[in-house]
């Protein structure tokens, strides 16, 4: 009897084999290698992250990273939290149109849309042209290359991934409760701040570190966005590497980005599987 | 309220599809504006052109770089798709029906090419490559493509499967069938679509991805991307936009044909 | 009553128990069913009826214990050599098949000859009036029809037993009904063993022969539907099934209790009851009758009657019926069921006297107090 049950959970296992065998030795090995030189390239030790914190440039990598992930969260929540409230809101015509777009940007290759960016915002660029136009401006705008290039480009790309959790959350909302409040005597906009944007928490949440993490780990963006200045930790890890061959330092910055990452996607974890309107938790 | 339509005032209404309308616009027009330009007559990239042309079509294709970046690229993808697909297969019928302990653990640990920044996934397969002498070879190629598509395809394949109602199965056995035979007769023609569906975005992960690509690339082996990566490095030359446009082209068709599929599947 | 001993029986559970970890979701059960009878297992979610349904079908593994057909032990017999039929609960069609393949599927398993194979669906798709649909896709058939069909794919091939997990479940009550009575055709005309599977009494007792009770993995009660509801084999099965009146006693001899001033009389039971002991009556509504003060010194009390004296709470129409609800003057509630047409509204606040036959009365000197709380 035992010996049938052994027998199908090693079945189980079995099936199991090949992702462990290749994550295993193209993922996780690799990695743990990476990690490693950290602490044993060019010499055992934690020289390398010695040398990191001691360095103003790289200290500011660091800080820029975290400044454009921060304010690139917090403009995709805030553009991201209509649109997923119209897609709930509307789920035949509008939304689903919405929702289409919201799709469509998702899965159109990343590096046309940054492309298409970099010539929208290059100073002979339409968006220049049409500020100029209008009046607004008489020169035009150094809108790429710089913090703001990538800003707005991050942003961009970030959207998708703040709405989709976000309508999903929504969307289990029962609208039975909101309706319940006003009944209660609750004013429509008692009703939004009291209730619906609460109960959206658990939602805007993880969207929001989603977007966070995703936002730490940015390579292609930045780096055609972005101007020299404001370099982000990715473009400090693959330049170490490409153009100065340190990987001592590389590997401790990469892990150092692991750690961060790690760190917050736990955190992610924990808030879907805390959050009320979850209905299964985490698999 | 606040959920419905008809509990919001015709005011906030109007705000609204004002504000998505604009933000819709603001995720919709760099595509566009791509697909247009790749058609604009200006070197420089001036909107709105002066004429329209398919003269940067022409360089595209007259350019047997671009063209063996562009088969590069499709082979890479359809490899690791097919790869993928084959690993993601079993994996998720052993996570989804299994009864070990740990299952969600395990689920965590194969979609961590997702959460783990592509960048450090670039760095450390470029690291072992480089000591195995196989860097620039479409070996390297698929397989650092098939960790980050292997999570995609996964999760498409899982969702089907825990759609599947598998007292279908059950019945089928009921019926006479063996067990495997119930899962190639009913359960894999009922979750194809999910599979083919799986397959086809870890195709499209594949065909979009750069900073792996970037890394893996030499000069006698590069996809689309990294050919659009390095030559954007140097000019904005409208024959990226041609690039791109194919690009789109082919996300979209597939998201359109996956999305179908995944309908389909429910 | 087909619980005639005289043939072998057709499956046998032996001790059968299945435990998650530490729950235990079939408790060492024991039962024997015979060849051609219906019957339903009947429990609520949880009570171990669909777990051992399973087990029957092979589709979990017992933890212990035997399941034997023909005597002949199942246990390592994998589900696709049973031999048995089995209807789901959400009918578990094909959905990439027509009608016609999803009931043909098991004949094809066994490469049954074509022209043998088409002949057999054809037959069984006029026995559930399916013709018309045949080249269908499930997805576009009603409810009702799906279940047709899950029915006959389970018939096709002449198992011996049919299995059936709540296959109604998911059908709105007039269809069910309808079901219900199609399926008892269907069994008498056919002579299968059917096993049924249920959490709605009034669907067990419309379609069996015969009705095991589960509760907590245990067969609490077994019997025809009758049987069980006229003398329920302990309190749960009382008020499990139907509605109930529990008056709580002290026994002052082996047939007699004492409750308030009056002294209420019962059967003698098999196994006597102590004097002193508690012990719990249990009288069914319709069979408790309020009497008014005139009504009772009109009709004298004969000695198979108990009689109480209680105050009217409240009465309420219910179409074919009226409940009345009255209180003793210990506080003790008693719920009566007539007729409405031969009987009238008796008023709130009246003071009446309740009746009930001896025979009418069951007793029980062991309980759980959960046991006759519904939830």
């Amino acid at each position: 009897m035992s010996l049938l049950l052994s027998s199908r959970k090693w079945k189980d296992l079995s099936l199991l084999f090949p992702i462990c065998l290749f994550l295993g030795i193209f993922f996780l090995i690799p990695l743990v290698i990476l990690l490693i030189k950290s602490v044993t390239v060019p010499s055992f030790g934690l020289g390398n992250f010695y040398e990191l914190l001691a360095t103003s440039t790289y200290i500011k990598i660091l800080g820029n990273t975290f400044l454009v992930a921060t304010l690139v969260t917090v403009f995709a929540v805030l553009l991201g939290f209509p649109l997923a409230w119209c897609i709930t809101l509307f789920p035949k015509g509008w939304g689903r149109f919405l929702l289409n777009v919201v799709l469509l940007s998702m899965w159109t290759s990343l590096l046309a849309r940054t492309y298409s960016w970099l010539v929208l915002l290059q100073s002979s660029g339409v968006l220049n042209k049409i500020l100029m136009g209008i009046g607004l401006i008489d020169q035009p705008l150094e809108l790429v290359h710089n913090l703001s290039g990538v800003i707005i480009g991050m942003t961009y790309i970030m959207i998708p991934f703040v709405v989709l959790p976000l309508q999903a959350s929504m969307s289990t909302i029962d609208p039975m409760v909101l309706q319940a409040a006003s009944i209660c005597g609750a004013s429509a906009r008692s009703v939004f701040f009291k209730i619906f944007i609460p109960l959206c928490k658990p939602g805007i949440f993880s969207g929001a570190l989603m977007v966070f993490v995703m936002s730490l780990g940015y390579y292609v963006t930045p780096a055609l966005l972005g101007g020299v200045s404001n370099m982000m930790l990715p473009e400090f890890i693959v330049q170490q590497i490409q153009n100065f061959l340190n990987w001592g330092v590389a590997s401790a910055s990469a892990s150092i980005l692991i750690a961060v990452t790690l760190v917050i996607f736990y955190i992610y974890l924990k808030v879907q599987s805390d959050s009320p309107t979850s209905s299964n938790k985490g698999s | 309220m606040l959920l419905t339509p008809q509990s919001i005032g015709w005011k906030l209404k109007s705000t609204l599809y004002f504000i998505t309308g604009a933000i819709a616009s603001f995720l919709a027009l760099p595509i566009f504006f791509i697909v247009a330009l790749s058609f604009g007559s200006s070197q420089w990239l001036i909107f709105p052109p002066p004429h329209w042309t398919t003269k940067w079509y022409e360089r595209f294709f007259d350019n047997p770089q671009w063209i063996e970046a562009a088969l590069t690229s499709l082979q890479v993808a359809l490899m690791t798709s097919i790869i993928a697909t084959a690993i993601a297969l079993p994996t998720s019928f052993a996570l989804v029906r299994g009864k070990f302990a740990g299952r969600d653990y395990l689920y965590s640990l194969f979609t961590l090419p997702m959460i783990v920044p592509v960048v450090i996934i670039a760095v450390a397969t470029y690291s072992m490559f480089l000591s195995l002498g196989l860097t620039g070879t479409l070996v390297a190629f698929v397989i650092s493509h098939v960790i980050v598509a292997l999570p995609f395809a996964m999760i498409s394949i899982i969702n089907s499967l825990k759609l599947f109602d598998k007292s279908i199965e059950n019945a089928a056995v009921i019926c006479g069938a063996s067990r495997l035979e119930a899962i190639f007769k009913v359960t894999f023609p009922v979750i194809k679509p999910g599979i083919f569906a799986g397959a086809l975005f870890a195709f499209l992960v594949s065909w979009d991805e750069v900073v792996i690509s970037v890394m893996m690339a030499s000069p006698e082996l590069q996809t689309l991307p990294v050919k659009m990566w390095s030559t954007l490095r140097q000019d904005l030359t409208p024959v990226i936009a041609v690039a791109s446009t194919l690009l789109i082209f082919i996300s979209i068709f597939i998201m359109l044909v996956a999305n179908i599929l995944r309908k389909r599947s429910l | 009553m087909t619980t005639q001993q005289s043939s072998a029986p057709l499956v046998t559970l032996k001790l059968l128990n299945k435990e998650y970890g530490r729950f235990t979701a079939v408790n060492k059960i024991n039962l024997e069913i015979q060849q051609g009878e219906f019957l339903t297992f009947l429990g609520s979610s949880g009570s171990g009826k669909s777990t051992t349904l399973s087990m029957i079908a092979g589709f979990e593994t017992p933890t212990s214990g035997e399941i034997l057909l023909h005597n002949k032990s199942l246990i390592n017999v994998p589900s696709h050599k049973r031999g048995i039929g089995m209807v789901f609960q959400h009918y578990s069609l094909f959905p990439h098949m027509s009608v016609r393949d999803n009931i043909g599927f098991p004949l094809d398993i066994r490469k049954t000859p074509k022209a043998e194979r088409n002949k057999k669906v054809d037959d069984i798709l006029k026995l559930v009036q399916l013709e018309d649909f045949a080249e269908r896709p499930p997805t576009l058939l009603s409810g009702g029809q799906k279940q047709r069909v899950a029915i006959a794919r389970a018939l096709v091939y002449e198992p011996e037993i049919l299995l059936m997990d709540e296959p109604l479940g998911a059908l709105d009550k007039k269809l069910r009904e309808d079901l219900q009575d199609e399926l008892r055709q269907i069994h008498k005309r056919l002579g299968i063993t059917i096993i049924y599977v249920t959490h709605d009494q009034d669907e067990a007792m419309r379609l069996s022969e015969r009705i095991a009770i589960f509760k907590e993995g245990e067969i609490v009660g077994l019997g025809s539907g009758r049987n069980l509801y006229d003398s329920p084999p302990n309190a749960f099965v009382a008020s499990f099934l139907g509605n109930s009146n529990f008056i709580k006693v002290r026994a002052v001899s082996t047939s007699e209790a004492q409750f308030e001033q009056q002294t209420l009389k019962f059967r003698e039971q098999t196994t006597p009851i102590k004097t002193q002991a508690d012990i719990l009556l249990m009288v069914r509504p319709e069979n408790l009758h309020v009497l008014s003060e005139q009504q009772a010194e009109q009709e004298p009390l004969t000695v198979e009657m108990n009689q109480i004296a209680a105050t009217v709470e409240e009465t309420v129409f219910l179409g074919e019926s009226y409940t009345c609800s009255v209180v003793t003057e210990s506080g003790q509630r008693l719920m009566s069921k007539y007729i409405s047409k031969d009987h009238c509204e008796i008023a709130a606040g009246t003071d009446i006297v309740v009746r009930w036959n001896v025979n009418h009365t069951n007793v029980y000197d062991q309980w759980k107090q959960s046991d006759i709380t519904k939830a």
